[in-house]
């Protein structure tokens, strides 16, 4: 360990006065200070009072959320290349099927980091700040959220947009109103819809596989509202589709890529929680507005309303990308209330909006994206109006 | 009447805790009065290089009001006076004689007291120079003998690691009578007087637990004055109060009992390479007589008055008037390898994403700022660990965008300046000092 120290001390050593302010590459100090920070956690001393602080930084907070995200990623990794197996008609073994999952998503990931990390770096010099280590969370997040058929070009076009509209705009890291991943989803959601939804996509199926199969279907199962089920019958008929309560939760199904499971969600947002990252009141508060609103759906549902008015609640929360984007995007503390009791509300009402996203209206099958950047906008109000509470209940100072 | 307080902050677990021993320190050559330490206070000086001083004479004055003096802590000739930026007196350095005289304040009222009047009192404690002890709860400076405060608190403990428990500084018969004296002079300022004592410290006599009237649960800031009065008081006519530390009510009471400035401290001494201790020693002390054995003076920050509200020194500092605390800490300086991502079982945290959460024994400290400042994310750790219920990412955005009424709104006055938020801030802001700054502000403007 010693010797390796060494060495990668004078690998940062030897170049810094390039990267100094006057250097020849001054403008590159902030990726310089970045990569650095990665392999030597700076050291510096405290100034004012306290003259002690906390083990915790940023980049540890941010790193649990990465952390947190190992399991969708892996999941999501596998079960794309299983599903383009099968619909290519070849072997689906476990490891080929990782390996042709990781040949699919590992492009799309890089291009995410690299044409974000661009522009990160591109606001980082000209502003002359530190490279903020919430992008390493947005740079994963956005590419596990699109289907594993987007075209490269299309990943960079979002990723940008994410990062210099849904961020950058608005002051940087912490000053953006939006969840710069999901503002990313969605440019691209409503820019380019023929790539983002309807029965083709979620599937990479290998043009070139002589025998692929054609029978198979690439709906998601939130997707199948355009079949009309029966009244009543509605999990019935995604029983028969294939898609039964545990495969929903499981997430062995075509869709995004690391947003099919609701387990590798739950055990995200069990160590986000067990480490103090997340707040529980968001994701509790987020299932708690889902359930309520489907059971409440359930007592309006007749023969001629939609069918998913019918269906069970607990259907909601294992479907689609509900628990991926209550565990990882709600939660994210910058877009969120920073207040506790606006937090349960903020979360309630993004379960809300997302069932009556996904039921009442048939030309968006999920809406978990949706309500979360809705309620994103109202997160400042719900704020304010408990910091007013705060105050009132204060003894003022005349 | 025993109201109990209790806060969720219980994660603190800081090696070096001293030993429970009193030692004597070497008597010093020389002691130090540092106006710099007194919060908002802007000094003028009485006396001059080369003048000689008697233990109570008044070396500086208020400049606001200059009724408040403050005493020289030592009898014999002013050596130096040495100043930092702007011209701030930083030490007045008194080289102390072997027969120290005493300035006389006339005869001590000892018995008598329950006959003062306060104006008599008042005017007796300014002229003695033992005015400063009492201190205003909102900001933290020396008391306004003007005013008439809605109650005062005396803090029995103060457990900003480390300082001398209530056992250590009352461990003698003549500590507890004059504690009670104190006591009964500071009931003729105001009909409360309230005295709160952590329920972690060891029990006292039975007469002095009597006049306990709150006990409270918790690590620091708990204990602090400024909390319980925050917890306590329900209406804003009581917002305005006063505190004294148990070890300086001592202090009174010996001086009503024998007349002349008292200087003995009680010092709690602490560190990670030396011998942990109790240290009976002087107002104005050198550090460097605190310490016994060899160890490497640069190496450390040597930090009086507690590891949240102290200030650092060097081996050349002196104990400050208010300061009852020694910690040595060190700049680790070192950039670690990996160090984000360690499991960290030894590191420090008020967080639960470091292993050290399953560790029970007490971890080392260190001046490291534990990473690098960035914006605020709005996580809300700060919110979690304030005493007084501000919420400090708001105020300090209020403080940042030049809101300072909406700040004021939010309780910037309430803030006890513990300084824990700031420990907490997973951003490094510094927000304890950017409050502190700004009370600071408006307390000048104010007037």
């Amino acid at each position: 360990m010693g010797r390796i120290e060494t060495t990668l001390r004078k690998i940062f050593d030897i170049p810094r006065k390039h990267f100094a302010p006057g250097g020849r590459l001054e403008k590159m100090g902030p990726l310089f200070e970045a990569i650095e920070d990665v392999f030597f956690f700076p050291a510096e001393a405290t100034r004012h009072r306290p003259l002690v602080r906390d083990s915790l930084d940023l980049k540890r907070f941010m790193s649990f959320v990465l952390v947190a995200l190992i399991p969708p990623l892996l999941f999501g990794i596998y079960n794309t290349g299983y599903h383009t197996r099968l619909a290519s008609g070849l072997s689906t073994d476990f490891l080929t099927a990782a390996g042709t999952g990781l040949m699919i998503v590992l492009p799309v990931i890089i291009v995410s980091y690299a044409v974000g990390l661009f522009w990160e770096l591109v606001f980082a010099a000209v502003r002359k700040h530190p490279i903020s280590e919430g992008f390493l969370v947005t740079g994963l997040l956005f590419p596990l959220t699109l289907p594993p058929t987007i075209p490269l070009w299309q990943v960079a076009v979002g990723i940008s947009f994410g990062v210099v509209i849904g961020k950058e705009v608005f002051g940087g890291t912490g000053r953006n109103i939006f969840n710069p991943a999901l503002t990313a989803r969605a440019f691209i959601f409503f820019a380019y819809p023929a790539q983002m939804s309807g029965d083709g996509v979620w599937v990479a199926v290998r043009q070139n596989a002589a025998n692929a199969a054609d029978a198979v279907t690439g709906a998601t199962p939130l997707a199948l509202t355009t079949l009309q089920a029966p009244f009543n019958h509605i999990q019935e008929m995604l029983a028969s589709k294939g898609y039964t309560l545990a495969t929903l939760a499981v997430g062995n199904y075509p869709g995004t890529i690391g947003g099919t499971s609701a387990i590798c969600a739950a055990v995200g947002a069990l160590i986000l929680i067990a480490a103090g990252i997340a707040s529980y009141r968001i994701i509790l508060g987020c299932i708690a507005g889902l359930l309520a609103t489907g059971f409440l759906l359930n007592l309006l549902a007749a023969p001629q309303a939609m069918p998913w008015f019918s269906v069970n609640p607990v259907y909601h929360l294992a479907a689609g990308g509900f628990a991926f984007g209550a565990a990882y995007m709600a939660t994210d503390p910058v877009t969120a209330p920073g207040t506790e009791r606006a937090k349960w509300i903020y979360g309630f009402l993004i379960g809300a909006l997302t069932v009556l996203v996904r039921v009442v209206n048939p030309a968006f099958p999920e809406g978990v994206m949706l309500a979360i950047l809705f309620m994103n906008m109202f997160a400042p109000l719900l704020e304010y109006s408990e910091i007013r509470l705060r105050i009132k209940k204060r003894i003022p100072h005349v | 009447m025993h109201p109990k307080l209790e806060l969720p902050i219980n994660r603190f677990k800081v090696a070096g805790l001293p030993d429970h021993r009193i030692e004597n320190a070497p008597a010093p050559g020389e002691v130090a009065a540092m106006p710099e330490r007194i919060p908002l206070l802007k000094a003028r000086l009485r006396v001059d290089t080369g003048d000689r001083v008697k233990i109570g004479t008044p070396l500086y004055e208020d400049k606001k009001n200059t009724d408040i003096v403050f005493a020289s802590p030592a009898g014999g000739r002013v050596m130096d006076i040495r100043y930092g930026p702007r011209r701030v007196i930083r030490e007045i350095i008194i080289q102390t004689e072997k027969a120290e005289e005493h300035e006389d304040f006339g005869a001590p009222p000892g018995t008598e007291l329950s006959r003062m009047t306060r104006s008599r009192l008042v005017q007796m404690l300014l002229n003695a120079g033992m005015w400063p002890f009492i201190r205003d709860i909102v900001y933290r400076g020396v008391a306004d003998p003007a005013e008439t405060p809605a109650g005062i608190w005396v803090a029995m403990d103060n457990l900003d690691p480390f300082h001398p428990p209530p056992d250590i500084y009352l461990s003698t018969p003549a500590d507890l009578r004059q504690f009670k004296t104190g006591l009964q002079a500071l009931g003729i300022f105001c009909e409360h007087t309230y005295v709160s004592k952590s329920a972690k410290s060891a029990e006292l006599d039975a007469e002095i637990e009597k006049r306990v009237t709150h006990r409270v649960r918790g690590d620091f800031p708990a204990e602090d004055p400024g909390v319980v009065h925050f917890h306590n008081k329900s209406t804003a006519r009581e917002n305005r109060g006063w505190f004294i530390r148990g070890q300086d009510v001592v202090l009174l009471g010996e001086f009503l009992e024998t007349g002349r400035f008292p200087t003995r401290r009680t010092v709690a001494v602490s560190g990670a390479d030396i011998e942990s201790r109790y240290v009976s020693t002087r107002i104005g002390a050198p550090l460097h007589t605190l310490v016994s054995g060899f160890i490497e003076p640069d190496k450390y920050r040597w930090v009086t008055g507690g590891l949240f509200r102290g200030s650092s020194g060097s081996i050349e500092s002196y104990l400050g008037l208010y300061e009852t605390a020694l910690f040595l800490i060190t700049e680790s300086g070192k950039r670690e390898l990996f160090g984000f991502m360690r499991p960290g079982a030894n590191k420090p945290t008020c967080s639960r994403a470091f292993l050290s959460i399953f560790n029970p024994r007490p971890l080392p400290v260190d001046a490291d700022m534990h990473g690098s400042k960035r914006a605020c994310v709005n996580c809300g750790n700060c919110t979690r660990v304030c005493p007084v219920d501000i919420l400090p990412q708001f105020t300090y955005k209020c403080i940042r965008a030049g809101e300072i009424e909406e700040a004021l709104s939010h309780g910037l006055l309430d803030c006890v300046e513990c300084g824990l938020c700031a420990y907490v801030c997973p951003s490094k802001i510094e927000l304890c000092h950017t409050f502190q700054e700004t009370k600071h502000a408006y307390f000048r403007e104010r007037i």
